[in-house]
């Protein structure tokens, strides 16, 4: 109420300000004119007339001022191209001279202005990145330093009114370069799309564009993704070199040894030094000085005293027998099983003549009682006659129909109860599987490795396959080279079928195989396919899971494989049998 | 009548004279029949209620798990004296050799590392030319054992029909045989002197039965010189001399075995420790370890010395049959009934490989006798398998047994390597 009046009496334009007196003045006359904020001023809040003339000076000044500035700095920027970098608070000194001198407060004086002016301009609430060619009428063609938001601040009539309190007209930048009309768009898009969300949850039912947006889809957008670099770390190439020239100069290694041996024809020896040194990591023997088994009954870290004799901790030598816990056998049942009571056939006839015996007196008994019904008399067309002789005399028609009918419900009841012991289609399925499968928890696993020069014929592939699945076993099986090798784990009778299957049934031998040997690269004549079971035997628990066939690159690459489910002891053996056998061969 | 009907009382005599016993009942009255018995067992139950017979089981059962709970822990008890005088002995005998075996393997370390690959590649070569040289039909019934007498010039085979037998080496004729067990000879031993330093008058041998009779011979005569009793009824399954030749451990099925001091005379150790019949025992080089192998499919390691179990091997899945150490010191085989061999790392007190040997279960493995660089194999599939000691991958397959082959056997310098087996044959290999 009264700070809006002295807020008014403050307002300042620099082109109306004498329209702005006149308005106050105005306003002064015609109190109760209906305007909203004006009401009796207290005695207190009055302002005197002189305060009055002075606040008019002051603004007559500011307005001066402000023309003054607003006249010179075009004329200025001719001369002095420096000021352009406005975000430099610091002045660009000149030399000394005092026309320079009198130039450079000046620039200052300016520049300082404009910042302020900028600052608190509409384009700084904007806060558009545009590349700062503002043309913002009367306003320098200075580049911005940082367009930070200004206040906004609206005066009574709702214009909005920088921080001196002089109205401003809310200039709209319509940018003209296309890529500044399209970051413009990108932004109104942004800003909508910011409020949209907003709205629509708050608006129920309102029309906007994003009620047909569906956020769960992942559209192209209509614009390009910028190009960006990638960085790559410092180093990253030198290693990936060094490892491939390693590689490299392992593969020349191994083939310069193959060569050296086959020219001096030391095979076997050589097949087998390259197959040690890819099983594992071989330490050399450590040199030690005391084992210690013995360091436990010595007292000193050495085996000999000062004076040469073993110095023994007489103390740990006593004549104490140790019983030690006795661990449970991995293959003894946790619970004594039960032999099954077989019985002669004539004790079963007895047994079950008794029970029946037992079973018929007891229900005599309770007829006898009078607890049960005797039972209806069973009467077939044989004894019709001698059971219902009188009534059958009577009527033989109804009679011989109701026998018929007795005799044809005892069939279907025989039926029924037949019926119903039968198992269903589920439950048959359920017995036969339960017949196949068989429990390696208890009494271990049965393992068979098996070794196929070539497994590249898919029908046989398939068979070894499904012949696992439909028996219940895990294995794996790797195809490499020469030396494919076939792992099953299960029961006995899996087992048995199982080398049926891979030795007797499958025709290995149909099928010619050309091998290619590894170092000389061109193919031997054709050999017959074959298999060999390399070892069967038995371990606590599976290793494998489903058979599945697995192609490897090179031995490293089966052995890791192996190793990554606890077994590469097999395919150690199964590649080094093969190794010796083709040595052998030679 | 329907009362008792459903209540069932057993026929068999014995159930009943059991069942009896347990009612703590007299068995037999004078003059009573087995169908007296049973109507006075059902008089019996009628008094006491059906489930009597229950219920003692059921405080028999809490019995015997008080036992077993006893069995949790490992507990000690004071031995005889000269239990310990032997100990004293052994630590006196065993630490110079370790010390002296540690030293020399530094001394073939210094060796360049070329010469030693040489010297294995020679002898993997070598292996590879292995072949049969000789077979001989050694007994009338399948023979179990075979041993190389220290010095590699003789023979000894223990067969099925009580008869032991020694050989002389390449000739394969018969040099001596030797009479007295009953029963089927488990093993027959040289001791570590014999034919070397030893008088042929002195304690050579000694052998071991099934009927627990352990019989001590010397290279003259044909009956034993002694007989060792304490392990009847029982089986004895292996013995075995310790390298200083003053003491015989005796592995026997009544899940312990035992060691017997010569010189002294008696049984200074019986140690039990296995949950099942203990059946094959091995000597450390040193002389201060002993590894055995049982039935139960775990291996127990014993430090002569203190008595103390220092290693469990666990792993195997049936029981270990064969069981050897390596003159390296560190390195242990076991040869088990679910066809693999394992190795043991005695440093590292670990399992470090599994081979997957042979197709039917390991009887027998044994290390090379000098420097341990490979290991020979018998199975039941009628084949002994060499394997290299560094990678343990297979160097060759010696086949031409007609039936199980039942032990293998070293010769000291390595050049034969014997197999006896279940087709009543042995058989020599060496390379060609």
């Amino acid at each position: 109420m009264a700070t809006t009046s002295i807020k008014r009496l403050k307002e300042e334009d620099p082109m109306d300000g004498a329209e702005r007196e006149a308005k106050k003045l105005k306003s002064r006359f015609h109190d109760d004119s209906g305007e909203d904020g004006k009401t009796n001023l207290d005695n207190s809040e009055q302002l005197s007339s002189s305060q009055i003339r002075e606040m008019m000076l002051n603004a007559q000044k500011m307005i001066e001022e402000r023309k003054r500035s607003l006249n010179q700095p075009p004329a200025l920027l001719k001369t002095a191209p420096v000021l352009s970098s406005l975000p430099t608070p610091a002045v660009p000194k000149a030399p000394a001279p005092s026309s320079m001198d009198e130039r450079a407060r000046k620039i200052a004086e300016l520049q300082a202005q404009i910042q302020s002016k900028l600052a608190t301009s509409t384009l700084a609430t904007l806060n558009l990145n545009l590349p700062k060619t503002v043309s913002v009428p009367g306003s320098t063609n200075e580049v911005s330093s940082e367009p930070k938001p200004g206040p906004l601040i609206l005066n009574a009539d709702g214009r909005t009114v920088d921080a001196t309190g002089k109205e401003i007209a809310l200039t709209q930048y319509t940018p003209t370069l296309k890529a500044n009309i399209r970051a413009k768009k990108r932004e109104v898009l942004k800003t909508h799309m910011g409020k949209g969300s907003h709205q629509q949850n708050e608006e129920a039912g309102s029309l906007t564009e994003s009620r047909f947006f569906d956020p769960r889809v992942a559209a192209k957008s209509a614009l390009r993704t910028r190009r960006t670099f990638h960085f790559h770390e410092q180093g990253k190439f030198q290693q990936v070199a060094s490892r491939m020239r390693m590689k490299a100069q392992l593969d020349k290694l191994q083939s310069e040894i193959s060569q050296i041996a086959r020219k001096t024809g030391i095979n076997s020896v050589t097949a087998l030094a390259l197959v040690a040194p890819r099983i594992g990591d071989r330490k050399e023997e450590e040199e030690i000085d005391l084992e210690w088994w013995d360091s436990v009954i010595l007292q000193t870290r050495s085996y000999e005293g000062e004076d040469g004799q073993p110095n023994l901790r007489q103390e740990t030598i006593t004549n104490l027998i140790e019983h030690p816990i006795q661990m449970r056998a991995p293959t003894d049942p946790l619970s004594l099983p039960y032999l099954p009571v077989f019985l002669t056939q004539k004790e079963r006839k007895k047994l079950r003549r008794t029970t029946r015996r037992e079973n018929w007196k007891e229900k005599q008994e309770n007829i006898r009682l009078g607890l049960e019904p005797p039972p209806q008399a069973k009467v077939r067309i044989s004894n019709l006659m001698r059971v219902l002789g009188n009534e059958a005399i009577q009527d033989p028609t109804k009679i011989e129909a109701h026998v018929r009918e007795q005799m044809a419900k005892r069939l279907q009841n025989h039926q029924e109860a037949n019926a119903s012991r039968k198992l269903t289609a589920e439950q048959r399925r359920e017995k036969k599987e339960k017949k196949l499968q068989e429990d390696t928890s208890t009494t271990g696993v049965h393992v068979s490795i098996y070794r196929v020069k070539d497994l590249s014929n898919l029908s046989k592939k398939f068979k070894i396959e499904t012949n696992a699945k439909q028996l219940y076993m895990t294995g794996c099986a790797v195809i490499f080279k020469d030396v494919n090798v076939i792992i099953v784990e299960g029961g006995p009778k899996q087992q048995k079928k199982y080398k049926r299957l891979m030795l007797n049934r499958i025709r290995w031998e149909e099928d010619l195989v050309k091998i290619s040997k590894h170092d000389t690269g061109s193919s031997q004549p054709e050999t017959r396919n074959s298999c060999q079971l390399v070892w069967e035997g038995t371990t606590k628990q599976r290793n494998f899971g489903d058979l599945i066939f697995k192609l490897c690159p090179s031995e490293v690459v089966a052995r890791e494989h192996f190793r990554k489910h606890g077994v590469e002891h097999y395919w150690d053996l199964a590649y080094s049998s093969a190794v010796l056998e083709e040595t052998e061969e030679k | 009548m329907s009362l008792l009907s459903g209540f069932a009382i057993t026929i068999d005599d014995g159930e009943i004279r059991r069942h009896l016993r347990q009612l703590g009942e007299p068995v037999t009255l004078f003059g009573e029949g087995p169908a007296d018995r049973r109507i006075r067992l059902k008089d019996l139950l009628a008094i006491h209620g059906n489930d009597v017979i229950d219920r003692k089981k059921e405080d028999d059962r809490e019995v015997a798990k008080q036992e077993k709970d006893q069995s949790e822990t490992t507990w000690y008890h004071e031995g005889p004296e000269s239990l310990k005088i032997a100990r004293l002995w052994l630590a006196y005998y065993s630490l110079p050799r370790a010390k002296q075996r540690l030293s020399d393997f530094k001394v073939e370390m210094e060796t360049p590392e070329s010469t030693r690959t040489a010297k294995r590649q020679e002898m993997v070569k070598h292996m590879r030319n292995m072949n049969i040289m000789c077979s001989q039909v050694g007994d009338g019934r399948p023979i179990s054992f075979c041993q190389f007498s220290p010095s590699g010039n003789l023979l000894a085979t223990a067969s099925w029909s009580g008869l032991c037998k020694l050989w002389n080496v390449p000739e394969c004729t018969l040099f001596h045989s030797l009479r007295g067990h009953k029963c089927s000879v488990g093993a027959i031993v040289f001791h570590p002197q014999a034919t070397i330093s030893l008088e042929p008058s002195e304690l050579n041998m000694a052998s071991c039965s099934m009927d627990g009779a352990v019989k001590l011979w010397n290279l003259e005569s044909e009956e034993p010189i002694a007989d060792m009793e304490g392990h009847a009824p029982h089986r004895v399954s292996k013995v075995e001399f310790h390298p200083s030749g003053r003491f015989l451990a005796t592995c026997v099925f009544d899940h312990s075995w035992r060691l017997w001091d010569l010189e002294q005379g008696v049984e200074v150790l019986h140690q039990e420790g296995h949950s099942k019949p203990v059946y094959n025992i091995a000597f450390h080089c040193d002389g201060s370890v002993a590894v055995t192998g049982g039935m139960d499919s775990f291996g127990r390691v014993w430090d002569l010395r203190t008595g103390r179990c220092i290693m469990f091997m666990e792993g195997h899945l049936k029981g270990i049959l064969g069981i050897d150490i390596s003159p390296n010191a560190y390195h242990i085989v076991t040869g088990s009934e679910d066809n693999t061999c394992k190795i043991w790392d005695l440093r590292k007190r670990s399992c470090i490989y599994t081979v997957p040997a042979h197709t039917n279960l390991v009887s027998s493995v044994k290390f090379e006798k000098s420097s341990g660089q490979y290991i020979v194999s018998s199975s039941y599939d009628g084949t002994a398998k060499i394997w290299a000691s560094n990678t343990w991958q297979p160097l060759k397959t010696l086949s031409g047994h007609d039936g199980k082959v039942m032990a293998v056997d070293v010769s000291p310098d390595g050049s034969f390597i014997a197999t006896a087996s279940y087709d009543r044959t042995y058989k020599l290999w060496s390379p060609e």
